[in-house]
C-alpha cells in the first residue's frame, strides 16, 4: 500500500458540518404531521401495579393516543436476550430481559408505565399528570450482598432467588500457588455506578410511508442494523421495508447499542398505528433511569506473591450488579474477569462472579464495559504487595509483564467474543519504560517529590499498566463506489457517535484508491445504504469496519486496473493509481480519470461480453478470528489538599499502544475523551440511591460531571505494535482512556499522603468520601 | 429521612390533643396544606402544595389515617401523599408529655420519599422538612395559645 494519508494527521471531515450545525441529529428530523411522545415512569423503584386510568388523559385536547401495556396486545413481549452468555462450563444464567411497559410489577424507579402520544410535547407531558396510577410499593433492592441473602425481596420472583448468573473460570491451581505464596495481599474492593451522560440524550424517530409501505426509523443507535433486524419481525415487515438511519451521534460510550430500549420499540410502532411520524426524545433526568448504566461491582480478592514480587496466583470472587434485567448477558463482569489479568503472567487464577438483579436501571457496558474494574483490583492489589514487600511499585509491575517474545499468550479462559483470551501482540516492558521515561518517574520519585514534602507540598503520582481486549467479530463490511463524478463512496453498516469514522474510513480507501480522504464520501448507519453488520461497540469500528473498508477498496483497486488496462493499452500491473487517475507507470499523458473510467465501466450496448458487470465498484467484509489487546500505562500526578481532601490533576501521561495508528489526532482525542471520563468515573460521578431505590441525584446540579478545568490536556506517546489479526495492523482505542485511570488515581492519592494510612479500595471517590476515608485513616492510626 | 424531636406546648395533654385531631388546626402545623378534610374519625385527606429547590409549588394528594390512638398520651399518623413530583409516605409518631409549664409534645417520623422530590430536591430536603417543621410547629403553638387564651369567652 502506497501510505500518503494512513497514519497521518488528518484534519477530522466531518468537523465542519459538526460546527457549522449542519449535521443531522435525530432531534433535527421534522415531519409534517409529527406527533410527540412523553412517557410515564414509575416513583417507586420496586411495586405491584394495582391499576393505570388513563381514560382522564385520553380526554385531554391534543392527546392523540395513551398507551399502557394492557393496550399493547401482542406486540407487549420481553425484549430479546441481545448477547446470549459464552459457552462456559458450569455457567448458570436467569434471562429476564425489560419489558416496553411495566405490566404487573416495576422493578426500577423509571421503568415507563404509559406512553401519551399528543400533538406536541408539552401536552403529552402535561397529559402524563392526568394519569392515575396506584402502585402498591414493595421493598427494593439496592445491596449486593444484602440481594442473595435469605428472605431477600425478589426482583424477579420465578427465579426464587435475585440470582442473575454465576460464572466460574481458573487457570492453573491457585490453592496450590497460595500454599508456596511468600505474601497473599487480601482486600475488598467496591465500584460504583455511575451514568454514561452522552451529550446527546437518546431519542428515536419514526415515519411510516403508507404509499411506499415502508417505515423509516431515525434512532440515537450504535447499532442500526441490529435495530433493523430486530423491529422488521416484531412490526410484522420485511427488513427491506425499515430503513433504520443512525446519524450523527452526540456520544454512545455504550448504552446506545442495541437495545431495543422500550422507546425504540414503541415509537416505531406508533407511527405505524397512528400513520403519523411519531418523535420523542429523552430528556436530562429520564436519562438517569431510561438509558442503561454501569459499575456496580463488589471484589473479595487476593494475590498471592513471591518474596521477590513475583505473581503465583490471584484469586477473585465479586459480586456484578445488573440492575433490573440483564438483557446484555454478561459482557461486562466476564470483562472485569478477563482484564483482571492485565498484561502480567498469572500462572494461578480463580475467578468467580455472581450477578445479582437489583431494584436500579438496568446495567449494560459503558465505556471500558467492566474493563476498569478488573484493572482496579489487580492494580491496587499489586500496589499493596509493592508496599508490603518494599519493592518499587514500577519494579513490581516490570517484574510481572509477559515478555515481549511471548506472544500470542494464552491466558487460558473464555472472554467475551466467546473466543480464548489469547493476547495477539504486544511490547508491555516498552510501554512501560516510555512511561516511566516521558513522566520523569525516576527523579520526580527521587528528587522532586522528598523536594516538594520539605516544601509542604503533598504531590503524589500513580503508575499503573493496563490491557484492553479490542476489536472483537463477528464481522463488518463496506461498499466502495467510485461514481462517474469521481467522488468516491463508501458506505459501511457501523454507527458513528464522534469518533471520527468519516476520517479515518476515508484515509484508509483514500491510498487505496490514490485519492485525497476529502474525495471520498463516508456514509455510516443507515441500513438502506448497507444492509449487514453488527454495530459499533467493544472499541472496534477502525479495526473490524476499518479492515472491511481497506478490503472493498482493494476490489474496487483490482477493477480499476481491470477495466483501465485495455483503454490504456498495457497490461495491469504497469498501471499505477494516484492523483485521482489511473495511468501508465512512467507515461504520464497516458492516463485516465477515476470518474471517466467509472462511466467506461457502464458499458453502452454493443459493448458488452457476458460476465460483464458494471461499476467501480465492491462490497467487502472483514470479520476477524478473534479480538486483539490493546495496552499502555497512566501516568498521574496529583496534588492533594490534606486538610479538605481536595485534588487538583497536574499532569497526566498516557502511553498506549493501539497497534498501527490510522490518525494520531483521532487516537488522540479518543484519549483525552476517555481519560476524562475515567477522570469523571473516579473522583466526580456516582450515581447516589438510597435503601429504597431512589435516585437521589438525578440532574447535573447534583451529579458531577468533570469539567475542561478539571481534566489536564494528556501529554502522550504512542507505541505502535501491529496486531496480526487484521491486514492494517490496528487495535482499538474508543475505550483506553477511561479504562485505568481510577487505578491510577487511586496509587496517586496515596503516594501524595504516604503517612496517612490511606488505603483506596473503592471508586468512585468524591472530595467528600476522601476526606472521610481520610479521617477514618487518622483514627485507625491513632487507636493503633 | 427521620425527623424527630421535642416542643414544648403550653395547655394540658388533652387541651392539646382535641387541637390536633382539628383537621383545621392540623393543617396549619403541616404549612403548604391547601385543604384537610376528616373523611373517617381516623382519616384526613387534603391537597398540599410545597416549593423544593428547583420544584415550586409541587401538589401531593394528603391522606392521612391514625393508629395507635391513646388519648391523650399517644398516636401515630400513617402519612402518605403522592402527586407529579414523587411521593412522601411513612409512619409518624406523636407523645404527649404533661410537664410543669405545659406539655411536651415528642414527634418522630420515618419518612421514605421518592421520584422528582428525591432525585431534585434530595440535597434541600432535609433544611426544608426542618424549616417546615418549625414553622408549623410555631403555628401550632400560636393556634393554641390563641385557642387556650380565648377559652374562656
Amino acid at each position: 500500500m502506497t501510505s500518503r494519508y494512513f497514519g497521518e494527521r488528518v484534519l477530522r471531515l466531518e468537523d465542519t458540518r459538526l460546527l457549522t450545525g449542519r449535521a443531522l441529529f435525530v432531534d433535527d428530523v421534522q415531519l409534517p404531521g409529527m406527533l410527540h411522545v412523553a412517557f410515564l415512569r414509575s416513583d417507586e423503584a420496586h411495586a405491584r401495579i394495582t391499576s393505570i386510568d388513563v381514560t382522564a388523559a385520553r380526554t385531554r385536547p391534543g392527546v392523540i393516543a395513551v398507551y399502557t401495556a394492557a393496550d399493547l396486545g401482542d406486540y407487549w413481549r420481553p425484549g430479546p436476550l441481545l448477547v446470549p452468555p459464552p459457552p462456559i462450563q458450569g455457567l448458570v444464567f436467569n434471562t429476564a430481559t425489560q419489558v416496553p411497559l411495566a405490566k404487573d410489577k416495576v422493578r426500577h424507579a423509571g421503568e415507563p408505565l404509559a406512553m401519551v402520544v399528543a400533538e406536541s410535547r408539552y401536552v403529552a407531558e402535561d397529559a402524563l399528570e392526568d394519569i392515575q396510577v396506584d402502585l402498591e410499593p414493595l421493598p427494593a433492592v439496592t445491596e449486593l450482598e444484602a440481594a442473595l441473602a435469605e428472605g431477600a425481596p425478589l426482583v424477579h420472583e420465578q427465579f426464587g432467588s435475585n440470582l442473575a448468573a454465576q460464572v466460574r473460570q481458573t487457570k492453573g491451581d491457585y490453592a496450590a500457588a497460595r500454599a508456596t505464596a511468600h505474601t497473599i495481599i487480601t482486600r475488598r474492593f467496591h465500584y460504583d455506578r455511575g451514568a454514561s451522560a452522552a451529550i446527546e440524550n437518546r431519542a428515536v424517530a419514526a415515519q411510516w410511508d403508507a404509499r411506499a409501505e415502508e417505515l423509516t426509523i431515525w434512532d440515537t443507535t450504535q447499532a442500526p442494523i441490529p435495530i433493523r433486524n430486530g423491529l422488521a419481525p416484531m412490526l410484522g415487515l420485511r427488513e427491506s421495508q425499515v430503513r433504520v438511519i443512525a446519524p450523527f451521534i452526540g456520544g454512545g460510550f455504550g448504552p446506545k447499542i442495541m437495545m431495543y430500549y422500550p422507546e425504540e420499540v414503541l415509537v416505531p410502532w406508533a407511527a405505524m398505528r397512528l400513520q403519523r411520524p411519531v418523535k420523542w426524545t429523552e430528556d436530562r433526568r429520564e436519562n438517569f433511569y431510561a438509558t442503561t448504566q454501569e459499575r456496580g461491582q463488589l471484589h473479595d480478592a487476593e494475590l498471592a506473591v513471591a518474596k521477590d514480587g513475583t505473581i503465583l496466583g490471584v484469586r477473585d470472587r465479586f459480586l456484578h450488579d445488573t440492575g433490573a434485567y440483564d438483557p446484555y448477558g454478561l459482557t461486562v463482569p466476564i470483562n472485569s474477569q478477563c482484564t483482571l489479568l492485565g498484561p502480567y503472567v498469572v500462572p494461578n487464577y480463580e475467578s468467580e462472579f455472581t450477578a445479582v438483579f437489583t431494584t436500579k436501571p438496568i446495567v449494560t457496558p459503558v465505556r471500558g464495559a467492566g474493563r476498569q474494574h478488573g484493572v482496579f483490583v489487580m492494580e491496587r492489589l499489586l500496589d499493596f504487595a509493592a508496599r508490603e514487600l518494599g519493592i518499587d511499585r514500577v519494579e513490581i509491575r516490570r517484574r510481572n509483564l509477559i515478555p515481549r517474545d511471548a506472544f500470542p499468550y494464552d491466558h487460558e479462559i473464555l472472554f467475551q467474543d466467546f473466543r480464548p483470551l489469547v493476547y495477539d501482540s504486544g511490547d508491555y516492558q516498552a510501554a512501560l519504560d516510555k512511561a516511566v521515561e516521558v513522566s520523569g518517574y525516576a527523579r520526580f520519585v527521587r528528587e522532586e517529590q522528598p523536594r516538594l514534602r520539605r516544601e509542604g507540598k503533598h504531590i503524589g503520582l500513580g503508575v499503573v499498566s493496563y490491557i484492553e481486549g479490542t476489536g472483537i467479530g463477528p464481522y463488518e463490511g463496506a461498499r466502495v463506489t467510485i461514481e462517474p463524478s469521481g467522488t468516491v463512496r463508501l458506505a459501511t453498516g457501523v454507527g458513528t457517535q464522534g469518533q471520527g469514522h468519516f476520517t479515518t474510513f476515508a484515509q484508509i480507501v483514500a491510498d487505496v484508491l490514490g485519492v485525497t480522504p476529502d474525495a471520498v464520501q463516508v456514509t455510516t448507519g443507515d441500513t438502506r445504504e448497507f444492509s449487514w453488520g453488527s454495530g459499533t461497540f467493544a472499541s472496534r469500528g477502525a479495526v473490524v469496519a476499518g479492515s472491511a473498508c481497506h478490503a472493498a477498496a482493494l476490489k474496487v483497486r483490482d477493477r480499476i486496473l481491470t477495466v483501465a488496462a485495455p483503454l490504456l493499452g498495457v497490461p495491469g500491473d504497469e498501471l499505477e493509481i494516484s492523483g485521482g487517475q489511473v495511468r501508465v507507470r512512467g507515461a504520464t499523458d497516458r492516463a485516465i480519470g477515476l470518474g471517466e473510467l467509472a462511466r467506461k465501466a457502464n458499458p453502452l450496448r454493443g459493448a458488452v461480453t457476458p460476465g460483464t458487470e458494471p461499476g467501480l465498484e465492491a462490497t467487502a467484509y472483514f470479520g476477524p478470528d478473534r479480538g486483539n489487546t490493546a495496552n499502555g500505562v497512566h501516568a498521574i500526578f496529583v496534588e492533594v489538599d490534606p486538610e479538605t481532601a481536595a485534588v487538583t490533576i497536574l499532569r497526566y501521561v498516557v502511553v498506549h499502544d493501539c497497534g498501527t495508528v490510522i490518525n494520531p489526532l483521532v487516537v488522540e482525542a479518543q484519549v483525552q475523551g476517555g481519560v476524562a471520563h475515567g477522570i469523571g468515573n473516579s473522583f466526580y460521578e456516582q450515581l447516589s440511591f438510597d435503601e429504597n431505590g431512589q435516585l437521589l441525584n438525578a440532574s447535573f446540579m447534583d451529579y458531577l460531571l468533570p469539567t475542561a478545568l478539571d481534566v489536564p490536556t494528556v501529554e502522550m506517546a504512542h507505541l505502535e505494535t501491529p496486531s496480526p489479526l487484521n491486514p492494517l495492523g490496528t487495535k482499538g482505542v474508543g475505550e483506553a482512556g477511561a479504562i485505568p485511570t481510577a487505578a491510577a488515581f487511586a496509587q496517586a492519592i496515596e503516594d501524595a499522603l504516604p503517612d496517612s494510612g490511606l488505603e483506596i479500595t473503592e471508586m468512585p471517590l468524591s472530595p467528600c468520601r476522601l476526606y472521610e476515608l481520610l479521617v477514618a485513616a487518622r483514627e485507625r492510626r491513632t487507636d493503633a | 429521612m427521620i425527623v424527630e424531636g421535642n416542643y414544648l406546648l403550653p395547655g394540658s395533654p388533652d387541651a392539646i390533643w382535641d387541637l390536633l385531631m382539628d383537621p383545621a388546626v392540623l393543617a396549619k402545623a403541616m404549612p403548604g396544606t391547601r385543604t384537610l378534610e376528616r373523611v373517617e374519625p381516623d382519616r384526613y385527606e387534603g391537597v398540599m402544595r410545597v416549593g423544593i429547590g428547583p420544584i415550586t409549588a409541587a401538589e401531593f394528594a394528603l391522606g392521612i389515617v391514625l393508629s395507635d390512638i391513646q388519648r391523650p398520651q399517644r398516636y401515630a399518623m400513617q402519612i402518605d401523599s403522592k402527586g407529579r413530583f414523587g411521593f412522601t409516605r411513612g409512619l409518624a409518631r406523636v407523645e404527649l408529655v404533661p410537664e410543669a409549664n405545659g406539655t411536651v409534645m415528642r414527634y418522630s417520623a420515618d419518612l421514605q420519599i421518592g421520584g422528582k422530590i428525591a432525585a431534585l430536591g434530595q440535597r434541600l430536603l432535609e433544611s426544608v422538612s426542618k424549616l417546615l417543621l418549625r414553622q408549623g410547629l410555631e403555628a401550632l403553638n400560636q393556634e393554641l395559645q390563641t385557642r387556650l387564651g380565648g377559652a374562656p369567652s
